[in-house]
């Protein structure tokens, strides 16, 4: 039911070692949101785009679909960085409505191009990341990291828990639809409520049975799983520092001398 | 209604035509990058201390209730798999749920500000919505702002002898509708290119406003309908729920 989760077991850069991608695509991450410039934003963007598509095989309309996910809320907040109603009408454009304008000026429009590419950029990052990597090696990655064990243990639990409590979901949702469940408004709002009251029922009974089950398996508070090790190559880290200090001088220049 | 007031008026009509038929409104996330770094940093830092107090009494919890570790894993993939159903919405646009203010009034606020910054986590890496550099702000505004005022309203009409549904409407509601506050003042914060931050407030609430603030009513309408649902057929379960909430 994720497609995130589905394309990332399919990529070709699964098996690669998980704390390079996750180094590449934060570092480049961070430094895409704290330039905030634009060239660095085309480049960044072209090359997660061609990595992810090219190297990991993602199909490409699978990626431009997500691409246009966050551009509701691109558009939307766009809009009212660039748009104002004001009294006098400011240089790009001004639509007189009564005594009023709608108008924008060209410095708004500057400021929002470049928001848009950096989160375009940003976002990028996150797909070269997450179709890329399956979320256990994320939290594998985590773990080295020294985060704390809880915080894994329980996000471990949960991504199991999700599939399970979606596959509910998805059943319920058929067995409503096949009974008119859906017939108004009315009726699939009550029936969204009961699958919800359902699925958290379910939930409680399934979590008890699951620790009968673990108590039963010798659980002490810990969970142990098996983790396959990728080591890391030589030329991936040398090309992944190249680019990084390319992108870090290129801000530096951007910044200071330009 | 005076002249500027019709205008207003007109003006949300227009961007509610216009941006009603989006196809994908999730519940406000800040995507990915949108803020500059040093927002992130602070409204990261901004956090950390509710983050760790929260930290502190699931741990406490569970140093003493070894069990509850599943219910509470159990809790937060609740929390997720409700925050990513598609609600049935009057336009035909797909909009979601927040989740987090059902959550808080079922597990209280400070067990949902660590399953909230989880669930946040899950959301921006499998679905997309929101971001890791903008995490901070999310969790700040859906994790702990979002759900403190859910479960402040909550006991404040509880305390006043308010008819349960209603209080469990308005803590949801207005939980929602805070969440989407703090979002357009954390925006407006960061991105004010050529007005004031409040002119630039006022805009970010403007935009949003046609799809928030009937969300929030439906958020409302169905978290009651859970709830009663949940009391009609799972006291045993909200007893053992119940258990994350009273050992704060």
């Amino acid at each position: 039911m994720i497609t995130i989760d589905k394309l990332c077991y399919n990529s070709g850069l699964r098996y690669e070692n998980a704390g390079e991608k996750f180094a590449f695509s934060m570092f480049t991450l961070i430094l895409c949101v704290m330039s905030r410039s634009m060239i660095i934003a085309c480049i960044v963007l072209a090359v997660m785009g061609i990595l992810t598509v090219w190297k990991g095989r993602i199909p490409l309309f699978r990626y431009l679909h997500f691409l246009c996910i966050p551009l509701a809320f691109l558009f939307l907040s766009t809009a009212a960085i660039m748009v104002h109603v004001k009294r006098e009408p400011l240089d790009l454009f001004a639509l007189p409505i009564g005594s009023w304008y709608i108008t924008g000026s060209l410095y708004g429009l500057m400021y929002a191009l470049q928001l848009i590419l950096t989160a375009l950029a940003a976002v990028s990052c996150l797909y070269f990341l997450s179709m890329n990597t399956p979320m256990p090696d994320i939290l594998m990655v985590l773990d080295r990291l020294h985060c704390p064990k809880l915080l894994i243990e329980l996000m471990m639990l949960i991504y199991r828990f999700i599939f399970i409590l979606l596959d509910t979901a998805y059943y319920i949702s058929t067995a409503q639809e096949c009974r008119m469940g859906n017939r108004n408004y009315r009726t699939s709002l009550k029936s969204f409520a009961s699958m919800c009251s359902v699925l958290m029922i379910r939930a409680v009974k399934r979590s008890n049975a699951l620790y009968a089950s673990m108590e039963a398996r010798c659980y002490d508070g810990t969970i142990r799983v098996l983790s396959e090790d990728h080591p890391p190559k030589k030329k991936v880290i040398v090309l992944i520092a190249v680019f990084e200090l390319f992108l870090f001088a290129l801000f530096i220049w951007r910044r200071f001398f330009a | 209604m005076n002249k500027k007031q019709k205008k207003i008026i007109t003006l949300t009509g227009i961007f509610a035509l216009t941006f009603g038929i989006v196809p994908n409104v999730s519940a406000m996330h800040i995507m990915e990058g949108y803020l500059p770094g040093a927002y992130c940093i602070a409204w990261g830092v901004l956090c950390i201390p509710f983050l760790a107090a929260g930290f502190m009494s699931i741990k406490k919890t569970l140093n003493e209730h070894r069990n509850l570790i599943t219910l509470l894993a159990m809790s937060g993939a609740f929390v997720f798999v409700i925050s990513s159903l598609k609600i049935p919405s009057v336009t035909g646009s797909c909009s979601h749920m927040t989740g987090t203010g059902l959550g808080a009034i079922l597990f209280g606020p400070s067990a949902v500000s660590i399953l909230g910054l989880i669930v946040l986590i899950f959301q921006a890496i499998l679905l997309a919505h929101g971001g890791l550099t903008t995490i901070g702000a999310n969790t700040f505004s859906m994790a702990i702002a979002g759900p403190f005022v859910t479960w402040g309203i909550f006991k404040i009409c509880r305390k006043c002898k308010v008819n349960k549904m209603v209080s469990v409407f308005l803590a949801a509601a207005l939980g929602d509708l805070f969440t989407y506050c703090v979002t357009a003042v954390q925006m407006a914060l960061a991105h004010h290119a050529d007005t004031t931050v409040f002119g630039a407030m006022g805009k970010f609430l403007l935009v949003f406003a046609p799809t928030q603030i009937p969300l929030a009513i439906v958020e409302g309408i169905l978290t009651v309908l859970i709830v009663m649902g949940l009391e009609n057929y799972a006291k045993p379960e909200l007893r053992a729920v119940g258990f994350i909430r009273e050992e704060k």
